[in-house]
This record gives structure tokens, sequence and C-alpha cells, in this order.
């Protein structure tokens, strides 16, 4: 702005002074103080509200001075999950933990803990580094360690709370059982062992208390749901094959939760086993274990040793309390070895008879409920044998719980397929060779079935070669999803007649076991007239009534004509029961006029869920209709 | 002499081109005979070869050197191949009986093809037949001896060829040491070799006292189980947790009948829903798609096991939990228990009568006290009076314009009718009554002469009062266009809404302006029924003033957009309900407040008119969706007990002409019935 002509100087000048007292002007506004921020809290006034109650992530990081890692960690052994303020204060995209959780992990003497190991970790590489291999071995081997019990019991105060949530932790402790021990991953074999005795030691005593509810054969797995103390616990196992790992899961965070899981279960399988007045952990017979039964063998320890603690607490009760004591450190320091002698010694090697029978004396005192006993009893006159193909652990964990006997093809099975008293082999191969005519060869799905439907079903479609009947899922409440499958329905029938005339069937069972085919054919014969039978006696129920109605009536001397308009009367009402869904759609549409927006809004959501259920049911209708009509020509 | 038994035997006398030829090319080779090559001037030495050589041969089963046997590193030098040809394709001799020539320059002839069935005789014969090689360089068999079998063998285990070579012989040491008469070295020991070291005894008495103490362990301590019975003392032992509600997490869904390996068929989707699915956005997607097996051997492994594992754990620690109310009730419960419908009859339910005639869209109507006279206005600009009971009509005016409204007087001796048209309001004797009647209707219709020279000092400017000519019977000509007439009543007063409210009395032919200040455009005016009131509508709000007292009582805010119609309960229990152009009646309560007691939502379009019944706990609304909708209102006298609503019937049947659906409505004055005007130029009678 330097170059200018004369002429417009005295314009120039003008501008100037009126660009100068904007200045001036601008000065004087910009002396007033600062504008302020939009959350502006004066110094000594604390933080309200949200902000006072509620902390970011990077926030706690930094308060706790800790690595991310380090952190989610913590979180995940303690238990910490994040909250949702009301107002998020920071932002939507973050993710906020309450002020005190956070001061909760601030305490938790874990974190010193993690902190030492990282200074010990420091030291390993110092001496690795100085090629001091000998002081890093050392040092590796005394490296500071921690334990979790604490943590579970903060986490659940008490046993049922840890019942409650052990849903994910059993779901996860049998996903690894499944896996490959992977280095890379960094899933040591180790861990996979472990969890796999957890696994089989839950299952044992699932199956020993018969807890067992019941299973499910899904694409994902097998779903299995026990009842103990009153919890109602579901797990998924996975089919035993090959697992396929995938790249975008990160194994360290599912470590550090299977490294709660697999605590928790230990202690939840510690307190289980000494309910039942067995020893944990278990030690078992090393031949079973090594061809790969670990959970016959485990029922073998079970069972024995229950009785034998039983037999010993009825011995201390009668002795002095000091006494008690010495015999119970003797049995604990008890040589393993010496222990599993004794167990040989009380169970007659492979002798699956005597095995149940102290099944039976185990479990003949306790006291259990209802559907306990339903359940022991259901398999209760059979022996089943698998063959190789079917899957053994599941159905080896299956049959004992519901009361069977089952043995498999391989070294240290209890009988050998020979054995004459078998009653049903369980094959899955789409011919068979050999057949005993004594016994009968089914498909998996019926034992899974049978559970399901708490009676024995007919072997009739699960035979070998066919393709089964649909496996229903027993999670499903079929009337408040609005559609029964047809198989449901028939399961329903069979069981509505097995509880009636399906009666005095064990004694006939017992006379001709070798033939139980024919007599549940014949029961299901029994079963149909039955209902026929059930159907006329309705009826004439109902003409019965209408005569003593009419009887009455007369006795009250009501003119006939009067009787009559009455009965008109209930006609009328049919009638005009008749048009409802107009009267309905009237009554839908007066509701709206008269209520509330929001009372309208719920009312409208409810109804489109409904909709939206119905819509899944007539396609489903659909479907099986397209499917039938597909079938018939 | 000897060559030492260390080096192998070289023979690199093969010249370059020779070395081309051959085959085994590969790189471990390569290098070996570099290193060969480096060592050449050392020792080589063709004549100490070939006895070497010889010995091996001696060693070796089969005397006879093949000269091709070029593989081997040995016999390499013994022959130069026969043939002489060089590196050149040998396809080139493809059609030539000859395949080259001899050093000496002859032709080398081929030899003759065995046909295949010779070949496998010959082997099947020969036990050593899987030992020879066909040279097609020379065209001959070449039978490989077992020495050159062994050979290749240790060449492709990848050690030395020759088995009597050791390639780690002792050491034999050049200098001997043992008889030597001086030292190397005369010093003496160092002192460290005889005084024990202080730092070593220092670092041993470190470690002593570490072991003493403990800090230092060899053995590892011996692992006990770690666990114990850790909820021994379930009962006793309730620990506080930290303060905040520990959410436990949702449990995972349970599978249903589709999860299943073996689903029934209906819930199997078909290919063309499945191929539908990739239409839909990817959050709508089903996550699983049901397939069935018909065997449980045929089950492959779940691919998503770990991934929704994985996904599991990290809802657990990075979700944020909150605790959802969520009610499961039936939707039924959520209506209120009203009386119901049957027990509030009666009311007006069908129609039973259609009034035709009119030929354009009927604006108004109004009913005689009677009970028995009906009056229409139409926009085809003519007003008709019905017999109500026949559906006859009686009479029809032309006025010429559109009628915007018509109303009865109210005094059953006055049959006259109020009828707004353009910007006139006339008051047309409609002949009825008796005679004594009509002499009073006619006297009433007469006296206006005066009333024009009256009207000139005050209101001149808005009103003018004339006697109409051809319907003998007053006009009232107004500055601007009359929306509704009302009248008092006692039947004496009419209200008149233009841009301002007026009143008019009949007998003194007087007009005057009301003296309030009106906020915002009049819609509607009513007069009380009982009490000298007036209720005045805004496009927001209705007002009430007191007429004796000249002030406003109350003002009741609507709330709703804008306001098109106001009706008041007859029984004077300052009800009133206010309809609007967005579909909302409003019912006020005046003495539980000035906002609605109830709003409802009936209409979708705009309310044109809403109605009470005289002597039924009736109201109705009828809009320009086409409907009328019927509501019971019950007052009650006790003062602690609200009115109950109850809707009752949406009246249909209307059609909607240009946008309108019913026009107006009015009820009879004894019976439940209903009239309802509607824009397709038809007036209908809704009986009970």
């Amino acid at each position: 702005m330097q170059v200018h002509s004369s002429g417009e100087k005295s314009r120039n000048r003008s501008v100037v002074a009126k660009f100068n007292l904007i200045l001036v002007l601008w000065k004087l506004e910009d002396s007033r103080p600062p504008k302020m921020p939009k959350h502006y809290r004066p110094p000594g006034k604390k933080k309200e509200g949200n902000a006072a109650k509620y902390s970011t992530r990077s926030k706690a990081l930094k308060h706790l001075q800790i690595s991310l890692p380090h952190f989610r960690k913590l979180c995940i052994l303690k238990g910490v999950f994040p909250r949702e303020p009301k107002k998020k204060f920071e932002g939507n995209h973050k993710t906020y933990y309450h002020v005190k959780d956070i001061t909760f992990l601030q305490h938790e003497p874990l974190l010193e803990k993690f902190r030492d190991i990282k200074a010990y970790d420091k030291k390993v590489n110092k001496a690795r580094a100085k090629k001091n291999n000998p002081l890093a071995e050392r040092l590796l081997s005394r490296k500071p360690d921690y334990t979790l019990d604490r943590l579970i019991r903060e986490r659940y105060p008490g046993f049922i709370d840890a019942l409650r949530d052990l849903d994910d932790c059993l779901t996860m402790v049998h996903l690894f059982a499944a896996l490959p021990a992977v280095e890379s991953e960094h899933i040591p074999v180790k861990r996979i062992h472990n969890c796999r005795r957890l696994s089989h030691e839950w299952q044992a005593y699932i199956s020993r208390t018969h807890r067992l509810r019941k299973t499910f054969i899904s694409v994902k797995g097998i779903y299995y749901q026990a009842e103990v103390e009153g919890q109602k616990i579901t797990w998924l196992t996975p089919h035993a094959m090959q697992q396929v790992l995938t790249d975008d899961v990160d194994f360290k965070v599912m470590l550090t939760f299977l490294e709660f899981y697999e605590t928790l279960l230990a202690f939840v399988n510690f307190r289980l086993y000494h309910s039942i007045h067995v020893e944990y952990p278990p030690i078992l017979d090393p031949r079973l274990e090594a061809l790969a039964a670990d959970q016959y063998s485990l029922f073998k320890y079970i069972t024995a040793n229950s009785r034998a603690s039983r037999v010993e607490s009825q011995a201390v009760s009668s002795s002095d309390p000091e006494q008690a004591e010495v015999g119970k450190k003797g049995i604990q320091t008890e040589d393993s070895e010496l222990r599993l002698a004794q167990l040989q010694h009380q169970l007659p090697a492979n002798e699956p008879g005597a095995l149940m029978q102290l099944v039976e004396d185990a479990a003949g005192d306790d006291k259990d409920d209802e559907e306990t006993r339903e359940c022991k009893t259901l398999f209760k006159n059979l022996r089943i044998f698998l063959s190789r193909e079917v899957p053994r652990e599941s159905l080896l964990f299956l049959i004992p719980a519901f009361g069977g006997v089952v043995s498999w093809e391989g070294d240290g099975a209890p009988f050998k397929e020979t054995d004459e008293g078998i009653t049903h082999q369980i094959v899955d191969r789409p011919t068979q060779g050999h057949i005993f005519l004594s016994r009968e060869y089914v498909q998996p799905q019926w034992v899974y079935d049978c559970v399901n439907a708490r009676i024995v079903l007919p072997t009739y479609g699960y035979l070998v070669g066919r393709v089964p009947p649909p496996h229903l899922s027993p999670f499903v409440d079929d009337e408040a999803e609005g559609y029964v499958p047809e198989y449901a329905e028939t399961i329903k029938r069979l069981k509505a007649a097995a509880k009636k005339e399906f009666l005095p069937m064990p004694g006939s069972e017992s006379q001709d076991l070798d033939d139980p085919q024919s007599l549940l054919v014949e029961g299901i014969i029994s079963r149909t007239e039955a209902t026929e039978a059930a159907e006329k006696k309705r009826k004439i129920d109902v003409l019965e009534k209408q005569y003593h109605d009419e009887l009455k009536m007369e006795l009250d001397r009501v003119p006939y004509s009067a009787a009559l308009s009455k009965k008109n009367l209930n006609v009328e009402d049919k009638e005009e029961s008749l048009p409802d869904q107009d009267q309905k759609a009237v009554d839908d549409a007066m509701f709206m006029v008269t209520e509330t927006r929001k009372k309208r809004g719920l009312y409208k959501a409810m109804q489109k869920g409904k909709e939206k259920k119905m819509a899944h049911v007539n396609l489903l209708k659909e479907r099986k209709k397209k499917a039938e009509s597909a079938k018939s020509p | 002499m000897k060559v030492p038994k260390g080096t192998p035997p070289i023979d690199d006398v093969k010249d370059e081109n020779q070395k081309k030829n051959k085959k085994k090319s590969t790189k471990k080779t390569l290098v070996e005979e570099e290193k060969e090559e480096k060592r050449e001037p050392e020792t080589l030495e063709p004549e100490t070869n070939v006895p070497n050589n010889q010995e091996e041969d001696i060693d070796g089963e089969d005397d006879e050197i093949n000269p091709a046997v070029e593989e081997s590193d040995s016999s390499e030098d013994e022959v130069a191949p026969r043939n002489t040809i060089g590196n050149v394709p040998l396809k080139w001799y493809e059609d030539e009986d000859h395949i080259g020539y001899e050093i000496t320059g002859k032709k080398i002839k081929k030899q003759a093809r065995k046909d295949k069935l010779d070949s496998f005789l010959a082997t099947v014969d020969d036990s050593k037949n899987w030992r020879k090689i066909h040279d097609e360089y020379n065209d001959e068999d070449v039978e490989i001896t077992k020495k050159e079998i062994r050979q290749i063998r240790k060449l492709l285990e990848g050690k030395t060829p020759h088995s009597e070579i050791d390639p780690y012989p002792p050491y034999l040491d050049w200098f001997k040491w043992d008889d030597a008469k001086h030292p190397l070295s005369n010093a003496p020991d160092p002192k460290s070799r005889y005084i024990p070291s202080i730092w070593e005894a220092k670092k041993v008495r470190q470690l002593v006292r570490g072991i003493r103490k403990g800090h230092i362990q060899f053995d590892k301590p011996k692992e006990e189980s770690r666990y114990y019975l850790l909820w021994g003392d379930d009962s006793s032992s309730r620990e506080k947790g930290h303060g905040l509600s520990y959410i436990p997490p949702p449990k995972p869904k349970l599978p249903g009948h589709e999860e299943s390996y073996n689903p029934s068929v209906e819930y199997i989707p078909t290919q063309e829903e499945i191929n539908s699915y990739q239409l839909m956005y990817e959050e709508d997607r089903p996550k699983f798609i049901p397939r069935r097996f018909d065997a449980l051997r045929k089950v492959p492994a779940y691919e998503n096991a770990v991934k929704e594992s994985f996904d599991r754990c990290l809802d657990l620690y990075l979700c944020p939990r909150t605790r959802k109310k969520r009610i499961n009730i039936d939707p039924e419960s959520l209506k209120p228990k009203l009386p119901s419908r049957k027990d509030l009859k009666p009311y007006p339910l069908t129609c039973y009568l259609e009034y035709k005639g009119h030929m354009g869209a009927v604006i108004s109507i109004s009913i005689q006290v009677s009970g028995q006279w009906l009056a229409s206005g139409s926009k085809d600009g003519t007003v008709r009076i019905w017999e109500v009971e026949t559906g006859r009509c009686l009479r029809i005016w032309e006025l010429g314009e559109a009628v915007q409204y018509v109303a009865w007087n109210p005094v059953p001796e006055l049959p006259i009718l109020a009828v707004a048209v353009g910007q006139d309001v006339l008051l047309l004797n409609t002949g009825l009554g008796n005679a004594e009647e009509q002499q009073k209707v006619k006297e009433l219709l007469r006296s206006e002469a005066p009333s024009e020279l009256d009207n000139s000092d005050h209101s001149t400017s808005i009103v003018s009062w004339l006697q109409h000519d051809k319907h003998e019977g007053i006009k009232l000509k107004h500055l601007k266009m009359v929306t509704s007439v009302e009248w008092h009543r006692k039947g004496d007063y009419f209200s008149i809404v233009m841009p301002a409210v007026l009143i008019h009395q009949l007998s003194k032919k007087i007009t005057q302006k009301i003296p309030f200040k009106l906020h915002g455009l009049p819609v509607s005016s009513v007069f009380h029924p009982s009490r000298p009131i007036l209720f005045v509508s805004t496009k927001k709000s209705v007002r009430v003033y007191d007429l004796l007292k000249e002030k406003l009582i109350r003002k009741l805010e609507t709330g709703v957009r804008e306001v098109s119609s106001i009706a008041i309960h007859p029984a004077g229990s300052d009800n009133v309900i206010v309809g609007s152009r967005e579909g909302k009646l409003c019912w006020f309560d005046m003495d539980l407040s000035s906002q609605p007691y109830r709003i409802l939502k009936c209409h979708p379009k705009d309310i044109t008119n809403v109605a009470f019944h005289r002597s039924y706990p009736l109201f109705a609304s009828c809009s320009d969706d086409g409907t009328a909708y019927v509501f019971h209102g019950m007052v009650y006298s006790d003062l602690n007990q609200n009115p109950l609503i109850v809707p009752l019937e949406i009246l249909r049947g209307h059609a909607r002409t240009d946008g309108r659906g019913v026009m107006d409505c009015t009820f009879h004055p004894r019976q439940p019935w209903l009239f309802t005007a509607g824009s397709d130029s038809v007036i209908k009678l809704y009986c009970h």
C-alpha cells in the first residue's frame, strides 16, 4: 500500500483514520475478558454430573499409568466393563468407564503384580542381552506368578453367582479343549490339556449326578443344558473335528478370558466334587487316560471315591473327631497310586454291571428332585454300544447321565460288541454289515431326541440307512413362537400316551426284553386307540351335560319357550362373536384415537413385532405346504 | 608317489566342450567343479590318475570300462565320447541313418530300433536290465556298474561319492613336541596360578550367603494344588461390592429349530430366498442360513466357532452395559378399560336416509328445534329445506352465490332461517308454522325501513339492514365475507363472523361490535347455551367473554395449529370441544383448567365441524377425510368426576370430492341421529 498517486492521498488518509478508529474499537473490544469456553469450570469448583462420574478410556489409562494391553487384561480379569453415561461429554465415539470402576482397578493388587512382572521381564531381557544365559534361566524359573482365586471370590461372592455366569466359561473351555495348540498364537499344549481335563471333570460331575436336562445337536456344535443348584447352565461343545482357526481373532484377548475361566471352572469343579464327597483333583486311571477314555475313567473314579468317602464318613462319625482328622490327613497324604490300587480293588475291572450298581448305590440316598429322578431312569434298562463312527465323547457323557449303560468299540471298553445283553447299538453308517438280531441299530440322533422328549422313543424312524426325522431344538417354546413343527406334535402325542397307557410297560418290558420294537409298536397302536376313545368320551360328556341341564330346567319349571329364547340368546352370543375381527379393527382405531402418543407408539411397536412374528410363521407354513405339495405327486 | 588320502582323485582332463555336454548341472556340482579347477595346477597328474583308476576298477565287479559313463566323475577321463559331433541338437540327425562321426571320421550308424515287445521281453529276461540306460548321444545302451550306483546313491545323500574317502581324517601335527630340548617360553608361572582369587572368594561367599538365606534356591518348590473350597462359608459372607451395581452380561441366545443339523424342511430357505439375501443390506442379512445334513457323520466343523467365541469375548469386555426395561405384556392390556359400546347405545350407527338434490357441495346444514325441518346451504347457490322424516325437499331459494352458512332460529315459534351468502346475511321467512306465527315473523322481518336510517349514526360503515325484495326477508350487507352465523338461544340476537365479530339484534335491527379486543382473526363465535357468555375462537385460542360485565373470563389454550370449529356442551357445564385443521379434537373442561382435558387425534385431515347433542351424551366431529366420528361424552354433575369420553363409531359413506369430505354435521335435537353434509352434494342421516 505504499505506492499511491498523489490525487488519492487525501481520500486515503480518511480511510486510514477510519481504519485506525476501527482498530481502536476492536482493541477496546479485545480488552474485555476472553470468551468463555463452552464447558467452563471456574477454578476451585469441582466437576459435576457426568463429567465427574465417568472418564474416558484414555484418561483412565493415564490415571492408572498402565499400558492399554495391561488395562485390557485387568478389565477382563476384574470384570470391569464400560458404562453408558447419560450424556457423552467427550464425544460419541469414546468409551466411558465409571470413575468408581477405575478406582476399583487402581486398588487392585494385581496392578502392582503386573508391574513387578514387567520389571522382572526386563531383568531377564538384560541377562539375555549380556549373554548371561544361566542367570536368565534361573530368573525365568522363578518368575513371579499371580493367582486369581481372590478375584473369583470378589466377583462371585456366592457359589450361585458363579454358577449363574458359568455359560460363557464352559463354552470357552470346551472350545479350547477342541482347538489345536498353536505355537505361533501362543496357545501352549498345557493349556489345551488343562481345558480338556476341566471339561471332562465338569461333564463327569453332571453325568454322575444326572443334572443334564436338555441337549441339541446344532450346526455349530452340541448344546447341553444342565441344572445345578437351580441354575440352568447352557454350554456349547464344538463338533469333534479339526477346528478352523481364522486370522481375524486376537488370541491374546481370548487367552486372558480363558485364564480366568480355567480358574473359575476349577474352583467350581472343586466345590461340586466336594459336595458329593469326592476328592479334587481326581487321579485317573492312566491306562484309560492313555486310551482317551478320560470320561469313563473319571466316572469310575467319582463313583468309587464317593462311595469310599461315604463309608469313611460314616466310620468317622462314630469315632472321635481327632481321629477323623488324622484319618483325613492320612487319606490326603496317601500316594496316588495306592489310592488307585484301592480303587481298582473296590471296582471289579471292566464290569459295567458292578459300576452301575455302584452308581445306584451312590445315588440312592441323595435327595433328588423329581426331575433328576426322571432323568436318572430314562435309559435305565438299556445297554448301549457305540460304534466307531459316532461322536463318542458326547454319547459317553449323555447316556450315563440318563441312567444308561454304555460301551464302545476299542480297548478299555466295559463290554464288547458281541455282548448278548446289548439292547441298542448306535451306528452312523449307510449300511450295517453284521447284524445281531437281539439289538436295535439306531442313529445317534435317537439318543438326543429321547433325552429331549424324556421318553424312550420308538426306534423306527432312526434305523440304519434312513434319513432320521427332523431334530428339534428343546430350547424353543413352540406355543410362544406360534408355530409347532410336525415332529414336535408327534413327540407330544407319544409323551402323552406314555404317561397314561404306557405305564404297565416297564413290567412287560422286563419279561420280553428281546423284542422291544414290537412292544413299542403295540404301544403306539394302543395310544391311537386311547386318543380316539378320549374324544368319544368327551362328546358323550357334553351330551350328558346338556341332558342334565334340561332336566334341571324342568325341575325349576322354566317354561319351554323361555328356555328356547335363552338358547337363542346363546346362539346370538355366538353370532355376535363371529364378526369379532371387524369389531377388533374398529376397537383398534378407537384406541388409536383416544390414547396418548406414547401409548400409541408402544402399541404400534408391539403390533409390529407381532406382525413380524406372524410373517415368519406364515413363511414357515408356506414352505411346509410347498414341500408337501412337491412330495405328494 | 602316492596321492594323500585326503584329496579325492581328481580328473579334469576333460575339455570345456565336454563339460558343457554334461547333463547333470546342479548348482552343487558346479561349485565342486570350480574348486577342482583351482586345485588343478597342484594335483594335475594324468599319469598318476590312470593307475589309481585301474585300482578302483580292480575293486569293482565289472572290469569293462564304459566310455559313455559320463556322469561319474571318475570315469569321465578314460575314453572320449565316441561321437564327435559336439553339442548340437540331436534333432538334426533325426532323419539321417547315422547319428554322428567317430574320431576317425566314420559315420556312426543308428542301431535298429527294437520294438516294444522285444524290449519288454529283454527286460523280463535280463535281471540287470534296471541298470541299463540308453545313451542317445552315442546311441547305445550303457550298463551302470554296481559301484557307480553306489556312487550315485552317495551323491544323492549329499556325501562324498567315493566310499573309501574319509572327509575328516585325524589331524597329523607337522611338528614333533616330545623330545624337544628347549621349551618355547621360559617365563615363570604367573601369580594367579597359585594364589587364591579374592574376587572368586567374594563371589563364593555371596553365593553361600544367598543359599543360606534362601535367596538362591536350586530345586523348584513343590507344586501344590492351587484349588480349595472357595465358597465354603457361602451363607455367612456376602462381601459388599464396590458400590456400583453389577450388571450381569446377557446370556447368549439359545438356538432355535433352524440351527439344528437336521431341521425340518420348512426351516431351510429355498435357493431363491438365499439369492435374495444378497440384495439385502449387510446388516439386514440373516447371519445364519440353515442347512441340512442327512446324517450326523456328515456334519463338518463349524467354521465360525472361534470367531463367534471371540466376538462374545469382545462383547463382554468392550460393550457398555445398561439395564433396559423391556415390558412383556399383552398389547391389549394397554387399552384402557372403557365401558362396552353396547351399553352406550343408542348412538348413530347406520345411514338411514339420504337427501339428494343439491348440485354442488353442501357446505352447511341446520336443523330446526322441532326436529322436523332441515335446512341446507350449498355451493351451487341454493338453500333447501327438507322434511327430515321423508326426505322431501320443501322449498328452494336460489341465491346465486355459494351459501356459507345456514342457521335456524332456535325459537320454535320463529321459523326464521339465517343464511350467510358472500358478504350478506339473509334472514329468510321459511313460511312454516301456523298463521299466527307467520304474522309474527312477517312483522319481525318487515320493519326494516327505520333501521336503515338508524344505523347511519354509528355502524353504517359495517352493516346495512335492507329489505330483501326477491325472497321476503332482511338482507344485512357487510363489508366483508361472512363465514358463520350463530343465534343466541332466545332467538333475538345472532352473532356473525366476518374478519370481525358482530352481534345483531333482530327485534331492534341493531348491530354492535363486541367491545373486546380480539387477538388474531376470529374463526367462529358461539353463545353459551344458558348464560350470557360469548365464546370467540381465534386460530390459536378460544376466548370466553362475559357479555354483561363486558370482560374476558377465560382464555383456553388449545395448543393446536389452527382452530376450525367449536361447540359448547348444552348442559351449560362449561365443557367445550374444539376441532382443529390438523385433525385434533380438544375437549376442554373449563372447571379443570384452561388446557385441554383430552386431545383426540382422530382424523388425518382437517376437522370441519364439531357438534354436541342436545340431550344425549353424544358428540361428533366430521372431517375432510370423508368420515365422521361419534363419541360418547358423559359429563357428570359430580365435580370430582372427570368427563368420560368413549369413541363409539366411525361413520363412513361420503365420497371425497375436490379434496373435501364431510363439510358439516349436526345432531337431531331429540333423537340420537346425526346429519352429515358432504362435498358430494348429499346429506345423510345416520340413525341408531
